[in-house]
């Protein structure tokens, strides 16, 4: 029987199907919408990570472990000492640094090796890949580039590239491409600029010094350690090298973990759009189930074929969103790389690559999520007394009676997420489980919500739009089985969109006033640099010398940024040769007494909240620096307000920073203008007098303001289209939601129409109903939204982050989502007022 | 003389054509042949070897840049206490990668990394007994105190390989003897002293010694025909002190070979009753010995005449083919000189003493037997043969 029987009643839904293609189409589209999104989201997210690898892979090649001087560079006598004394041959020389290519508007990783050591690390760089030695090392500048990059600048070997690294210009002579064995790879190699140790030497004006040394050691290292280890100055260190990629995956995890939160926000939307959807389809059909079962269909048959019709739909969804999700991808990606590009290091893999994971992911989303959807209702409708099934009323009467019980259930998920929030040291992901949990728990009140605001609506609309507005209203309640589901979803996803909203909000205000704060001076002069975050280029000193010395100058102070080694790992190190002045521009949370007096006298330094967050370190607490005078002790005496990075600074003064370091370099000069001095004017003259030098930015205050916003309206750029997206999908959830909603009520209408309702009253019924329902979800939004935005500002931020934000409500953003969930559902009431106004009553009452 | 840095030169130089990635795997798709790698390049710019010179010492014994090619080549055969017998070879190669008035005017000296001194290294022993052959190559740029040549004090090195000047308080030599200093990868090392029981030889005519028809194609040479070796030789992680004798040539030059000539077959022979014997044989593509072929013959005193190709015979009576390139090597061979009452039954000692580097080639040590006056001697030798395939 089961074959024939079951097979009658998969055609009975696919005739159902045929019958509703609104319904149908409507369906596949939530469950194609929601995998989409989370497919796009994670595409790009492991594409970014893909690229990372591949060019941290080019760049660092075989090596396992790397020797590193205590400041910036290593002298180079370690590595002949290395080779010519101990004979260690599994070593190779790296300079290392950025520049940019004429006629490229990217930035170039400038590899500087000796292609004879290079080959057990990195194939492409080896004189047997056809590095010509002769003009290679011969002490002009030549280099190489990989074939797509030539072809781009149209380069021919024995061209010359037009360089600049921080802003001073260089010509380089192409003699060779590089290749790599594998296409992969080789778009790894696009942002290489490959050249001779000297070459690079000179170019970042390094005589004598390298970045790094790659070894490659055996397994069981210590006793190889041991023998090199006597051979390297104080403080350098040998590290493996994959800790470093650890460290600037450290960097971009906190990014990429955001990105991350928005695909599950995505994907919790996506289920809300999957499960209203099924819902809907089962509670449509209970009357047919209930004839079915009374026909003596078995319960176990009517549950199977209504799963199975889901997973038809979830098929058809996950199918369609995978490949809209792979579109989608293909734009973000770009914006994930830029991203990173422009705050960390410099990638150019920008393809996508589409992984086995995120597909997965989305394939059990879509078909899972659907079948879990589905399976709920369809087991409710199947288990169902025959004679119950066959009236909706007792399943609306069932919810009514339901509405408490479930908000009871719904105020328990929302304490348990607030529990969770109190676990301590939770991490991120109990932020987000706390989410999830306060998320559910407002959907499940969500009934008595709707009951309460029809209750304050109906004599509302009934004031405005007469007997009709009181109608619309009581129709959502009556009808709460299905209409609750669609308002929480709807909720859910325009809530979304609040919470992203709000953090970027809140995140861009506190920048700005902070920046407000911090910007003290009135002009300010920096030499390009290739990575927002990375303090690679330095000023030349004569030109420091000339701009103070700039008529119309009355105070200047440096800033020198070194990245440097601590028992943390590698830290950004600022030294600030302001004095007691210095407490204007840094905005301090917490300090020890007597701190600006003490600073310039003491081994004391500064660390930035993110910095005392990531590592748990505290006021009083010793932070040990590798110096060029040994590994040192400085207590932290301070910690200051710092958004411009998301590792974390260490701050300390110039003149304690001299008396450990041999460095007289300068990455930054501030400028302070005599009393009257027009500022802009000023920046004018200070261009005019060094103009023809290095080539440096020299902004005033204000200039240098909007740059940094712009920088870090950059950063969330990605952030926002993500939103965006949140409220495409949400705009598309509302819109199916309600549709079907009322497509479905064909027969209902037909009959208010055989009642002598009018077209227009009809239209107007149908709109109010919609309209009424798109407000409740705004409304509903609102509040969730803001704990959503609550929860990613103070819990998820702070614990990926460790940043102190103001938490900024903009109206703009609160209006957006009511406006949202109006808009959206004012269109979706068109199609169904217009088929039902124009569609014959008799034949409506008939075809049902 | 030892032609065989020229193909490495030239593998250098045209590292592109010759290196060829297949699979990730490099190899040698053909190997250069020696008459191309030294008839080949531009030598325009370079110093030439165009006629005898007055030699300066100590100075000629350090670098002459500006040619493009010089070398240290020390060859030996050592012995155990017990009589295990070794045979070693440790060269330094210079190349001078640009002729030396081709520097850009913009960068009028070289410093730091920058340089036109590519160094190179060759270190094989022959483990007679095991019949064991292990050898090992090196490059490196002569910057940075990586590599490089100096006569004061005497050094000549490549990472840590090196030839450097002993006990300088104990002899009125400022370069003599020399401590030869050479570890490979897997462990195997030598450290021997050597000092000279001759006074240097200069080869050919008073150290100008012509390879080739064309101007220019020669080069000097210089030799220590007999030097006393003492030290140790590790190998498989046993270290044993060893002592023998040793030979060595320092020779220098821009281009050799003309365009018909294909490889050589180059032995030194240290015979039992004090004379040495050094023989090249050049060859010619048609397989007939070129007239360019030289030898000289140093008595016990270190006196020394020279000889041409007509006053020997020279038979190949048995060949080795090589499994790892295939090449057809001659390895036993009598070798007479009737002007001087000698004849000679040589052999490789054991037949792979081939060298797989960038350029192949076979360096190995030889039995010495024969006649000579009509006594009965004995001695050591070693054959090179380049442009075999």
């Amino acid at each position: 029987m089961a074959s024939n029987s079951s097979n009658l009643l998969w055609l009975s839904s696919l005739r159902f199907l045929k019958k509703h293609p609104w319904h149908f189409a409507l369906s596949i589209l939530g469950v194609a919408l929601g995998v989409a999104v989370v497919v796009s989201i994670d595409l790009s997210n492991s594409s970014a990570e893909k690229a990372f690898q591949l060019s941290t892979e080019a760049v660092t090649g075989k090596a396992t472990h790397q020797i590193r001087g205590a400041g910036e560079n290593l002298d180079e006598s370690v590595y002949r000492d290395l080779r010519v004394e101990s004979g260690f041959r599994n070593s190779a020389p790296v300079v290392e640094g950025y520049a940019r290519v004429d006629g490229l508007n990217r930035t170039f990783q400038v590899l500087g090796v000796d292609p004879i050591a290079e080959e057990p690390f990195r194939d492409y760089a080896s004189q047997r890949a056809g590095i010509e030695l002769s003009e290679f090392i011969n002490g002009e500048n030549s280099g190489l580039v990989a074939a797509s990059v030539a072809e781009e600048i149209q380069a021919e070997i024995g061209d010359t590239l037009q360089i600049s690294v921080g802003g001073r210009g260089f010509q380089i002579r192409l003699i060779g491409i590089i290749e790599a064995s594998d296409d992969r790879s080789q778009q790894a190699l696009e942002s290489i600029l490959l050249v001779d140790v000297s070459t690079a030497q000179r170019l970042f004006d390094m005589q004598g010094e390298l970045t790094r040394i790659d070894l490659i050691l055996p397994e069981n290292s210590e006793s190889v350690q041991a023998e090199i280890k006597p051979l390297l100055p104080e403080g350098a260190e040998i590290i493996r090298s994959d800790s470093r990629t650890e460290t600037v995956e450290q960097m971009t995890r906190a990014f990429e973990f955001n990105l991350q939160a928005l695909s599950m926000l995505a994907l919790l939307v996506g289920m809300f759009l999957i499960y209203n959807t099924m819902t809907f389809s089962v509670v449509q059909r209970r009357p047919l189930i209930g004839r079915l079962r009374a026909l003596g269909v078995t319960k176990n048959e009517i549950l199977f074929t209504v799963l199975k019709e889901a997973l038809l739909i979830g098929a058809l969804g996950t199918v369609i969103g995978i490949v809209a999700g792979i579109i989608l991808a293909q734009g973000l990606v770009k914006l994930v790389t830029q991203s990173i590009n422009d705050l960390y290091f410099v990638l150019s893999v920008q393809e996508l690559s589409i992984g086995v994971f995120p597909l997965l992911k989305g394939i059990v989303l879509g078909i899972g999520a659907t079948l879990i959807a589905a399976f709920w209702p369809a087991r409710e409708a199947s288990q169902a007394e025959v004679t119950t099934v066959l009236k909706r009323s007792s399943n609306e009467s069932k919810i009514t009676s339901r509405i408490l019980p479930l908000a009871g259930y719904g105020i328990l998920g929302g304490l348990a997420g607030v529990g969770i929030l109190l676990i301590p040291n939770g991490g991120i992901a109990a932020g987000y489980s706390s989410l999830l949990f306060m998320i559910v728990g407002f959907a499940l009140i969500t009934p008595l919500f709707i009951v309460g605001m029809a209750k304050l609506f109906r004599p509302l609309l009934g004031a405005i739009n007469g007997l009709i507005g009181k109608m619309s209203v009581r129709g959502v309640v009556t009808e709460l089985s299905r209409t609750s589901v669609a308002i929480a979803a709807l909720a859910v996803a325009i809530a979304a969109t609040v919470g992203v909203g709000v953090m970027v909000d809140s995140f861009r205000t506190t920048v700005v006033s902070w920046l407000e704060a911090q910007l003290q001076a009135d002009v300010y002069i920096q030499p390009p640099s290739s990575v927002t975050r990375q303090a690679d280029a330095t000023l030349e000193l004569n030109l420091v010398q000339i701009l103070k010395e700039t008529e119309g100058v009355a105070e200047a102070s440096t800033v020198r940024s070194v990245d440097v080694r601590t028992n943390y790992g590698t830290d950004n190190l600022v030294a600030i040769d302001q004095g007691a002045a210095a407490k204007d521009a840094f905005q301090l949370k917490e300090s020890g007494p007597n701190f600006w007096q003490r600073y310039t006298q003491e081994d004391l330094v500064m660390v930035s909240e993110v910095y005392a967050y990531r590592n748990d370190v505290g006021l009083g607490d010793t932070l040990f620096i590798d110096t060029d005078a040994g590994n040192q002790p400085f207590v932290i005496q301070a910690i200051n307000f710092d958004y411009a990075s998301d590792i974390g600074t260490v701050t300390i003064s110039r003149k304690i920073y001299n008396q450990f370091f041999d460095d007289d370099a300068v990455s930054g000069l501030a400028l302070y203008a005599e009393e009257g001095v027009e500022v802009e004017a000023l920046v004018e003259q200070l261009r005019e007098r060094v103009s023809g030098m290095q080539e440096v930015f020299i902004r005033s205050n204000r200039g240098l303001r909007e740059a940094s916003i712009e920088i870090f309206d950059r950063t969330f750029t990605v952030t926002i289209v993500l939103r965006m997206l949140a409220i495409l999908v949400a705009f598309m959830g509302v819109l199916s939601a309600l549709m079907a909603l009322q497509l479905e009520r064909a027969r209902e209408l037909a009959v208010l129409r055989a009642n002598g309702m009018t077209p227009g009253q009809l239209w107007n019924y149908v709109i109010s109903q919609t309209g009424v329902m798109g407000v409740m979800a705004g409304i509903l939004s609102v509040p969730l939204g803001i704990l959503m935005a609550y929860i990613l500002v103070y819990v998820i931020n702070l614990r990926s982050f460790g940043w102190t934000l103001q938490f900024m409500i903009t109206p703009e953003v609160l209006i957006q989502a009511v406006a949202l969930a109006i808009i959206a559902a004012l269109l979706a009431g068109i199609y169904p007022s217009k088929k039902m106004s124009e569609a014959n009553p008799a034949d409506a009452l008939r075809n049902e | 003389m030892k032609k065989i840095y020229w193909s490495i030169f030239a593998i250098i130089l045209v590292a592109g054509i010759v290196w060829m990635n297949s699979g990730g795997e490099e190899e040698i798709t053909a190997s250069i042949s020696v008459a191309e790698a030294m008839g080949g390049g531009d030598e325009e710019g370079y110093l030439r070897a165009t006629g005898p010179r007055e030699f300066v010492f100590p100075d000629d014994h350090g670098p002459h840049p500006g040619f493009r090619t010089e070398w240290w080549y020390y060859t030996g055969n050592v012995f155990t206490e017990e009589g295990r017998h070794f045979g070693y070879q440790f060269t330094i190669f210079r190349s001078q990668l640009n002729p030396p008035d081709s520097l850009n005017p913009s960068q009028p000296f070289y410093k730091g990394w920058n340089t036109d001194q590519l160094y190179l290294g060759h270190f094989a022993i022959s483990d007679v007994q095991n019949e064991n052959h292990v050898f090992e190559e090196r490059y490196s740029r002569g910057a940075a105190g990586l590599a490089g040549a100096q006569v004061d004090p005497y050094r000549i090195w490549l990472e840590d390989w090196e030839i450097l000047r002993v006990d300088p308080e104990e002899t009125d030599d400022k370069n003599f003897p020399v401590q030869l200093k050479a570890k490979m990868e897997n462990g195997t090392a030598i450290d021997l002293t050597v000092t000279p029981a001759k006074p240097l030889v200069l080869q050919g005519e008073n150290g100008y010694d012509k390879k080739g028809e064309e101007e220019g194609n020669a080069s000097y040479y210089l030799a220590f025909t007999r030097m006393d070796a003492e030290g140790s030789i590790t190998i498989n992680k046993e270290k044993l002190e060893v002592s023998g004798s040793s030979w060595m040539d320092h020779e220098w030059s821009t281009s050799a070979l003309d365009r018909e000539q294909e490889g050589w077959d180059w032995f030194s022979i240290q015979l039992s009753n004090g004379y040495d014997l050094m023989y090249y044989q050049l060859r010619n593509a048609d397989g007939s010995v070129s007239e360019f072929t030289v030898g000289s013959l140093v008595d016990p005193d270190g006196n020394k005449v020279n000889i041409s190709p007509e006053e020997v015979n020279l038979d190949v009576l048995d060949r080795w083919e090589s499994p790892h390139s295939g090449a057809s090597y001659p390895s036993k061979w009598t070798l007479q000189i009737p002007k001087y009452n000698l004849e000679l039954d040589l052999a490789t000692l054991f037949p792979d003493q081939e060298m797989d580097v960038s350029v192949r080639y076979f360096e190995g040590t030889l039995s010495v037997s024969g006649q000579m006056d009509g006594e009965e001697i004995g001695g050591n030798g070693f054959i090179e043969m380049t442009g075999y395939e």
